[in-house]
């Protein structure tokens, strides 16, 4: 519960309730002077006039004249009060009150108010109880001349009980709405503050369940799209980040245990055997041991390029690239090494935009593609570098060749790390080169599709099915707005 | 040449300091940046090889300070870091090479050389370059043989100048793809000998003397000396 008080939006709330009663308190004030405040000043006027006039007729016509003009009135009936008491001797000469209220004795020309009894009559006029009512009036002492002894006290009220009654009640009303205000308030505030600190608690809940080492917890989200889902998503995001690359961290270290320990204890084993050895074994020892400690190296270099890639760093910036413009340089460096190893290659281009991407590895992952079609595809004739641009603006890089091809069942594990196929064990190689590749698409968010190469599809009775390696990059307006950089797709398959 | 070499690890240090003297180099050896920064800013050397992560001071802040004193001393950096990016941060520190560790001492010799010729004559003056009787022209951008004109591509013709500034000198593979080409990843095949061999059919074939030579184990040099 002090939790929920100390809350953010608790505390806005108790603001917003603050407001919201200083506001209905004003306007509650406003009211209630609009109303009874111009009433009370109209009742003082009136009192004030009715004074003024039975001065005047004391005045002009004396006493006698005033008792009956006050008898006549009383008769009214009204919410009028009189009362003409005869002084020194206190005699009442006229008026409706049974007795002087002691407040008047005090208040002599000013102001006051009074309770007095009021007789309740039935329909027929038949006195069936008293009632006790509010009154304002105001006391005056007439006098037939300054220095006369002989003087009148003149009561002239009126009945204020029925305005009484509506100015309680409304006062009521005021002060049950301010209450229902701040109570409301108060609780959606904490209804409010419940619900937001139930959410936050999720987030809370799931970072310090990530914190404990469940990387692979998720912030769960209400689907309803606010922006506590936003912050979720964009958290969750960050997370499926982290939990890749820590997960390329600890493929990285398991590669190199398994691929670099077995040869580094072979090393030893080596050197170890042959430390009494003739120089003639000892020199050949060395030549293996150099070989090895080289593919090593070779197999290391490429791993920590894979991890940095990965890591979005070691791409050298991405920029616009001309990618055909790569193509064709790929192509030039790579024709005669292809054409020593009997292949033709032919490079088709269509103009196509510039993507995001950086040179660097563009021209790495062309040259892996190219490498390997020299090494695996035996028996082809034909590599193809094509590069044209993508239904959606991208460009589409191909690399086809009409060797063997690679088998349906094993496009995927092509590109993990250190799978070489039965085919390839006799060549050399680290098994690192389409992760390589692989890495480099994601890096640039492209597609990266391996399947048959259609061109030896049309005759399909010759064994060699052929490579096909497509990369579709998405256009380069694309790149910075891209609200979901999750795992970039990855397809294996014939496409229809 | 005088150089001074900056490296941390001692035997590294030693292997690569033996590998420049036994080429006719002076090598003067700091085993931390500080050291290294006092000997550059005292010393008159004609190249420096400097780690990239020393004791005391980095191998970047310290190139950066020297050249922050006018030092135009060419200078390489040796660096486990072989990514783009730490080639581009030591290039703009003020290196003018960049080798990534473990290295074959023939690619460092190569390098150094190559980076203190390029001191030694820059190279925007020379436009005609002659080994025996092969002569370049990089304005007119013609190459004769035994003044017998021989046509090249463009790529060829970039080749054969890279190889003439150099001649001489022992090129490797890697400086080729670097230089000629522009380009930084490790290619699995032999795409550079092949290019290399078309070359050397059209400038060597059918002379007596061959002057495009394969050095085992490095690269290439043309020279006229056997």
């Amino acid at each position: 519960m002090l939790r929920l008080l100390r809350t953010t939006s608790f505390r806005f709330t108790l603001i917003y309730v603050l407001i919201f009663t200083v506001s209905v308190s004003v306007l509650g004030a406003a009211v209630y002077r609009a109303t009874f405040g111009a009433a009370e000043r109209q009742t003082d006027i009136t009192i004030d006039n009715e004074i003024a006039v039975l001065s005047e007729l004391f005045t002009a016509s004396g006493p006698g004249t005033l008792t009956r003009v006050i008898r006549q009135r009383t008769a009214w009936r009204d919410d009028s009060i009189y009362m003409l008491i005869g002084a020194p001797s206190g005699a009442v000469l006229a008026g409706n009150l049974t007795a002087l209220p002691p407040e008047a004795l005090l208040a002599e020309g000013s102001f006051f108010d009074f309770q007095f009894e009021r007789p309740i009559l039935d329909a027929r006029g038949q006195e069936i109880g008293i009632e006790t009512r509010g009154a304002r009036g105001k006391v005056m002492r007439f006098r037939p001349s300054p220095d006369a002894e002989q003087s009148y006290l003149v009561v002239v009220a009126r009945d204020i009980g029925a305005r009484e009654f509506l100015r309680d009640r409304l006062a009521n009303v005021i002060l049950r709405v301010l209450g229902t205000t701040i109570a409301m308030g108060l609780v959606i505030g904490l209804v409010f503050s419940r619900s937001l600190l139930r959410r936050v608690e999720t987030v809370n809940k799931a970072t310090r369940a990530i914190r404990a080492g469940d990387l692979s917890k998720r912030i769960p989200q209400t689907g309803t799209g606010d922006e506590l889902d936003d912050l979720s998503d964009n958290l969750n995001s960050m997370l499926d980040q982290i939990e890749r690359l820590l997960a390329g961290m600890r493929e990285v270290s398991d590669n190199i245990a398994h691929d670099l320990r077995s040869p580094l204890t072979r090393i030893q084993n080596r050197l170890t055997d042959s430390i009494n050895a003739d120089p003639e074994t000892k020199d050949r020892v060395l030549r293996a041991t150099l070989e090895d400690s080289e593919r090593m190296l070779g197999t290391f270099n490429a791993l920590l390029s894979i991890a940095r890639i990965e890591s979005g760093e070691g791409t050298g910036g991405m920029a616009p690239t001309d990618i055909v413009a790569i193509a064709e340089e790929m192509a030039e460096l790579y024709e005669p090494a292809a054409q020593d190893a009997g292949f033709e290659l032919t490079l088709i281009t269509a103009p196509t935009p510039p993507i995001n991407g950086s040179r660097e590895l563009i021209s790495q992952a062309i040259a892996n593609f190219l490498d390997n079609a020299l090494k695996y595809a035996v028996g082809g004739t034909k590599i193809e570098i094509k590069v044209e641009p993508s239904d959606k603006g991208g460009a589409v890089l191909q690399i086809c060749d009409d060797g063997p091809g690679v088998e349906s069942k094993n496009r995927e594990r092509i590109m993990q790390r250190f799978v070489r196929l039965e085919e390839s064990r006799t060549t050399q190689g680290s098994g690192l080169g389409l992760s390589l590749v692989a890495a480099i698409a994601r890096a640039h968010n492209a597609e990266l599709v391996f399947d048959d190469n259609q061109i030896s599809a049309a005759n399909a009775k010759a064994a060699n099915r052929g490579l096909r390696i497509t990369m579709v990059f998405p256009p380069v307006s694309d790149e910075p707005y891209r609200r979901n950089l999750k795992k970039p797709k990855q397809k294996t398959g014939v496409p229809a | 040449m005088r150089i001074l070499l900056v490296e941390d690890d001692a035997e590294a240090a030693a292997y690569a300091a033996k590998g420049l003297r036994e080429a006719g180099h002076v090598v003067e050896h700091a085993l931390d940046g500080e050291t290294g920064s006092n000997m550059a800013s005292s010393g008159d050397y004609d190249a420096y090889v400097i780690d990239r992560m020393l004791p005391k001071m980095d191998g970047l802040t310290l190139l950066s300070r020297q050249r922050e004193d006018g030092d135009e001393t060419p200078a390489l950096f040796l660096s486990a870091l072989g990514e783009v990016d730490d080639r581009v941060s030591g290039l703009k520190a003020g290196g003018d090479d960049y080798l990534v560790k473990p290295y074959a001492l023939q690619e460092l010799l190569a390098r150094v050389e190559a980076m203190g010729r390029r001191r030694a004559a820059p190279a925007s003056v020379n436009t005609r370059f002659q080994v025996a009787d092969l002569e370049l022209d990089v304005i007119t951008r013609t190459v004769r043989r035994a003044s017998k004109k021989i046509d090249l591509q463009p790529r060829e013709f970039r080749l054969l100048e890279y190889l003439m500034r150099h001649a001489g000198q022992v090129v490797t593979r890697t400086m080729l793809l670097e230089n000629v080409w522009e380009y930084h990843f490790d290619p699995q095949t032999n795409v550079i000998d092949v290019h290399i061999s078309r070359l050397r059919s059209k400038i060597d074939k059918g002379f007596e003397k061959p002057l495009l030579k394969t050095v085992r184990g490095a690269g290439y040099t043309i020279s006229d000396e056997d």
